[in-house]
């Protein structure tokens, strides 16, 4: 039988959390989602039989994304459990995405996203949730909220007014090994044949509440040429250069405040997509151990081999990790 | 030695620049020579989930591709012909596949159809292009196993 969603029970349901601007105020009921610029905050949502209250959209710092509101993915709250939620709603978005002077088609897909959510729901190190038709079909994701920063301000905050040395020495073990988890999460994703579609430094929150590093946002996609998992190695090169830099290493700021470094830097010394960022790290902070160096080499102009598997990368992590944690 | 040389030649092609080369690499190396076989395989990735917003699309999409390969075949079968090869030894496949990896795909037709010579064009990629995305001919070279494999530049 269905449930009670009459204007009196859902003023009886959202109590609690809302109060009606008028004594006549009618809530707007939405079962079908597909307007989702149309449902704001106080609107309900109807999902499976689960009425969401719909609190506000999604700002970068509460769920890692960028500055602009995204009006697709909206703050609720689970009137049956009190919980609060992320509701992802279905927008189609196709667009050309540019990275180091290469264009490649890339496009949203609530599918890919629900079949990961599926798949990683008892995995430490991603967001969790569920994905649930709305009456039009729609595939809606139902997200646990994380709390924690995302690991760009983890790092940026921590880092803060600190030496490079001591932070590689004090923190970085610590750091390295929670990646070397994330780039396993990456992994499993590889084997289940699903990519992430768009690792970056702050789609890795940080739960405030278990510690664990965890991916979020999986619903990029992109057309693929031959290896669909390279796009991804990269992303995961980029974050363990940030890492072991304490930030990343770019020509301009060197400029500004190390500029004899340059004289040593040559052009097979940058990153191979990103011209401007240094690869080789050791060439600005010597203690950075050979082990690691060669590593991050790997995602160089320099490169003769590159990685084109993610255990490969993480293979190399391990070797160096097990001399370098105590 | 009772030796029996394969020559069935598989030029796996799309409608680039690049695998025009090939087949016209293999019409002007070949042409005229007796016993060997071609086929054109054109493989069409199938697109991923939600790249088509709905099926009516994809279905468009597909139908008018289909359309635009099968000119280009026509024409990669007529250049063979046109070089030499009989009409009965030159033919063309076209195949809807999901191929996470296209050498893999074209690695797994070769496999089934049992062909003596892999031919592929050479996209000529940057390093940078090569390291995102990977590379067909590239992969094509360090997995096939049992043929030959032609990279034509």
């Amino acid at each position: 039988m269905s449930k009670d969603f009459s204007q009196e029970s859902i003023r009886k349901l959202t109590a609690p959390w809302f109060t009606p601007p008028s004594p006549g105020y009618v809530f707007n009921i939405y079962s079908d989602t597909s307007e989702f610029y149309r449902i704001e905050y106080g609107d309900i949502v109807i999902l499976n039989d689960v009425a969401y209250l719909i609190r506000h959209n999604a700002r970068e710092g509460r769920f890692g994304l960028d500055d602009e509101v995204k009006f697709w993915v909206k703050r609720a709250i689970d009137l049956n459990t009190g919980e609060t939620k992320i509701i992802k709603l279905v927008f189609y978005e196709k667009f050309t995405a540019r990275v180091g002077g290469i264009d490649f088609e890339c496009f949203r897909s609530p599918r890919k996203e629900a079949r990961i959510l599926d798949l990683v729901k008892d995995h430490a190190n991603f967001m969790h949730g569920f994905s649930v038709p709305d009456d039009k079909g729609n595939i809606v994701r139902v997200l646990d909220l994380i709390y924690g920063k995302t690991l760009a301000d983890h790092v940026r905050d921590m880092s803060r007014g600190m030496e490079h040395e001591t932070y590689f020495y004090k923190h970085f073990p610590d750091i390295l090994k929670n990646f070397i988890k994330c780039a396993r999460a990456i992994l499993f994703l590889h084997e289940n044949r699903e990519k992430h579609g768009d690792i970056r430094r702050d789609h890795i929150l940080i739960d405030r509440e278990t510690e664990y590093w965890r991916w979020i946002d999986f619903d990029y996609n992109f057309r693929h040429r031959e290896n669909m998992f390279g796009y991804d190695l990269f992303g995961l090169g980029n974050i363990l250069m940030y890492l072991a830099g304490m930030g990343d290493i770019l020509i301009a700021d060197l400029k500004k405040n190390n500029a004899t470094a340059l004289n040593v830097l040559g052009e097979e010394d940058m990153n191979i997509v990103f011209n401007n960022r240094v690869a080789n790290l050791k060439k600005i902070y010597p203690y950075i151990p050979e082990g690691l160096n060669r590593v991050l080499m790997h995602f160089s102009r320099s490169a003769n081999v590159f990685y084109d598997k993610t255990f490969q990368l993480i293979d190399d992590l391990d070797d160096f990790g097990s001399g370098f944690f105590h | 030695m009772n030796f029996e040389f394969n020559r069935n030649i598989l030029i796996a092609a799309d409608e680039s620049e690049n695998a025009k080369r090939a087949v016209l690499y293999v019409a002007n190396l070949l042409g005229g020579m007796k016993g060997f076989k071609v086929t054109v395989l054109h493989i069409v990735r199938e697109s991923e989930e939600d790249y088509f917003s709905d099926d009516a699309q994809k279905d468009k999409w597909y139908k008018e591709y289909r359309a635009k390969t099968d000119t280009v075949l026509e024409e990669y079968r007529q250049i063979l012909v046109d070089a030499g090869f009989a009409t009965e030894n030159v033919s063309t496949r076209s195949i809807l596949r999901y191929c996470p990896s296209m050498a893999e795909c074209i690695l797994s037709e070769r496999d089934k159809l049992e062909y003596g010579t892999l031919v592929v064009g050479r996209k000529g990629l940057s390093r940078k292009e090569e390291f995102l995305f990977g590379s067909i001919s590239g992969q094509i070279v360090r997995t096939a196993r049992n043929c030959t494999v032609w990279v034509v530049e």
